[in-house]
């Protein structure tokens, strides 16, 4: 089964066949050829509990199902195109960071920093950071837009990664988050170093991070 | 990792100096869109088109009324380093060909080059022999038809046949079906139009930018405008008040 | 974006830069005064250009970046180098900042009527909008700058407005470069290829 090829740093290209099927954020098709059609979609497969908890945690990004026989280009707004292929693991990627993924995929929402306990989800509300997430579990390929391309970096359990939340695009493995104020400076919020809350990534996997403080 | 530091001799002579800056190694005339050039070593002026001495060049290149107040004329000796919204910048060389281009992304062309605009709005045709310069958001692909573009995602194309507008089957229903075609109805999945490509050639695209392009269509609105008698401006009027009323619901 | 490895030294960072780190780090943000004693706060509470930096200590790497922006490094060794503020990443602590005035440039360009000079030995990163092109200037060959897509300086640079004649008759007809900047002198002039908007003497 062919993978997403990636055309340059920006666009890729994805076949489209029976058996083969894509969800894609809406407007985000450059161009095709053959006989490819495109519906919009609410659940995005993420059956109806999915789209309730997309719709809970505010991730109103609009997705299409794209069928058909033929090739798809996709890109989005100019953005950076990053793709990552999953055998049987699940990737943590916030809804609107999605560009395109295999329709195989299992597609889920959970709430990141919930490990943290209350405090976590308070926090999370107080920087106002969407920090819902969409989970994609399964074996396929998942295209995630970025500001600037990403970076990939290593989670060991030596080494926690601190990410701030606003350069955060996506995880993979198996790894504890929470969301965490950086040492000494929780009296500083509103004046601070603009450093305040962080989300820190412990376990064994990879966190890809952004080179912006740009949500999409 | 530090950045090598250029001069006057040391920076290229019409090629890239990064993907993103282009330097022109100028003797002579070049036509430049305002607001393009970022820097330059040497004796380099420039022009607006209606300034006299430049009456004969531009009647012999320059047949765009429409953008003719968006360029200038850089003459002179020197090099001259052209940029664009930090997008890819690319040189072309045209040899008794033509190829048309999204006019927002066209940087500066050598006068060897007649410019013209063409059917499609919001694109303009470069023919003959010559050098210009683009710019395109990410590096350009290029693709053969048969392909169906995204409007926003098409940068331009060489000696195949003008585009025609493609409509997903849903998106004719909807407007059979309803009286929804004066009113502008939208389709659904964002992806119900493109510009379609057949015949022999090549299409040039880029990954999708917010293209400014409001100004461009009312230009060539009004520019159309002038073709319409009296029967027909009273038309466009009734026409207009109606969509005015239905946007201010 | 710029990863910065940090065995117990201190850096200094443009504010809400950090993206992401590994270790142990803190982060601290600067007294008013940015390091610069009183003065150099009062001189830039009458510039208008906010102390936008704060102090990163630790063990490990921390990832810096901006807005995806490119990022330049820059060795100084005892030379000065004149920055927007804004496009100041980050430094080596042991370097001084300190305000420059800079007159109409700041205003054509959209930025603030001062700049920030840093000065010393060490590593500084600085952020444009795609990579920037060092340009040497050299007596006797002028360089010519669009004011949007000005960076910084370092050397021993004079700067004024291109206003020859013929400049003169372009304006009012809107040229699109319609100020210019010539740098004489020697030193070199970052630019980078893309514009930044709101300056008041766009025409």
């Amino acid at each position: 089964m062919p993978a997403f090829s990636p055309i340059n740093s920006k666009m890729l290209q994805a076949p489209v066949g029976p058996g083969r099927e894509l969800y894609s954020r809406r407007g985000a098709m450059l161009a095709y050829v053959g006989q490819v059609y495109f519906e919009p979609t609410v659940t995005a497969g993420a059956g109806i509990g999915g789209a309730l908890g997309r719709a809970m945690a505010g991730e109103h990004v609009p997705m299409m199902r794209v069928t058909g026989q033929g090739t798809v280009m996709f890109g989005y707004g100019g953005l950076d195109v990053t793709v990552i292929d999953l055998q049987g693991d699940t990737l943590y990627v916030e809804a609107d960071r999605l560009l395109v993924h295999d329709a195989s995929l299992q597609s889920g929402t959970m709430f990141l920093g919930e490990q943290g306990g209350l405090a976590g989800v308070i926090r999370g509300q107080v920087t106002g950071q969407g920090l819902f997430t969409t989970t994609l579990t399964g074996h396929g390929s998942v295209a995630v837009l970025s500001h600037g391309g990403v970076i990939e970096l290593p989670i060991t359990p030596q080494r926690p990664v601190h990410v701030d939340p606003q350069a955060y695009v996506a995880h993979r493995g198996n790894v504890q988050n929470r969301l965490s104020t950086s040492l000494g400076l929780r009296d500083l919020i509103g004046r601070g170093s603009g450093e305040a809350f962080q989300l820190e990534l412990s376990g064994q996997g990879t966190v890809y991070v952004q080179a912006s403080e740009k949500k999409i | 990792m530090t950045t090598p530091t250029y001069n006057r001799v040391s920076l290229p002579s019409n090629d890239n100096v990064n993907p993103y800056v282009f330097c022109v190694d100028l003797n002579g005339q070049w036509f430049a869109q305002k607001g393009k050039m970022i820097a330059y070593y040497g004796q380099i002026r420039f022009e607006s088109l209606s300034a006299g001495p430049l009456d004969a060049l531009v009647a012999a290149n320059f047949h765009s009324p429409l953008y003719a107040r968006d360029w200038i004329v850089a003459q002179g000796q020197g090099k001259l380093l052209l940029a664009d919204r930090g997008f890819d910048v690319n040189s072309y060389d045209l040899t008794d060909g033509n190829l048309t281009i999204r006019a927002g992304n066209l940087l500066a062309f050598e006068p060897g080059l007649d410019l013209k605009q063409s059917i499609i709005p919001g694109f303009l045709t470069l023919i003959g022999t010559g050098r210009f310069i683009a710019a395109s958001n990410g590096p350009v692909h290029f693709v053969e038809p048969p392909v169906r573009v995204d409007p926003q995602a098409l940068l331009g194309w060489a000696d195949c046949p003008s585009p025609c507008h493609h409509y997903d089957h849903s998106y004719v229903r909807g407007v059979l079906g309803t009286a929804g075609s004066l009113l502008g109805i939208r389709g659904t999945s964002g992806e119900e139009h493109q510009f379609d490509f057949t015949g022999e050639g090549t299409v040039l695209m880029q990954s999708s930018e917010v293209v400014r392009d409001t100004e461009t269509v009312l230009r060539d609105l009004e520019g159309q405008i002038g073709m319409l008698g009296a029967g027909g401006l009273q038309r466009l009027q009734h026409f207009i008040a109606q969509r005015l009323a239905v946007e201010r619901d | 974006m710029l990863a910065v490895d940090l065995m117990g030294e201190t850096i200094r960072a443009l504010n809400g830069s950090m993206v992401a780190y590994d270790g142990q780090m803190t982060f601290k943000r600067q007294g008013i005064t940015g390091g610069e004693g009183l003065r150099g706060a009062l001189r830039r509470r009458v510039a208008g250009e906010g102390m936008t930096l704060m102090e990163v200590t630790g063990h490990g790497t921390v990832y810096l970046a901006h807005e995806a922006a490119e990022v330049t490094l820059i060795p100084l060794q005892g030379d000065t180098l004149y920055v927007e503020s804004e496009s100041l990443l980050a430094l080596d602590a042991g370097l001084r900042t300190g305000v420059q005035f800079v007159g109409l440039r700041g205003m054509s360009s959209g930025q603030g009527l001062a700049t920030t000079k840093v000065e010393g030995h060490g590593m500084v990163a600085i952020l444009s909008d795609g990579p920037a092109v060092a340009l040497e200037v050299v007596p006797g060959e002028p360089l010519q700058v669009d004011p949007h897509a000005y960076v910084a300086h370092r050397g021993q640079l004079q700067q004024d407005f291109v206003t020859d004649v013929n400049w003169r008759t372009v304006l009012g007809q809107g040229s699109g470069e319609s100020v210019q900047f010539r740098y004489q002198g020697h030193g070199v002039v970052y630019v980078q290829p893309a514009e930044r908007g709101g300056g008041v003497l766009e025409i």
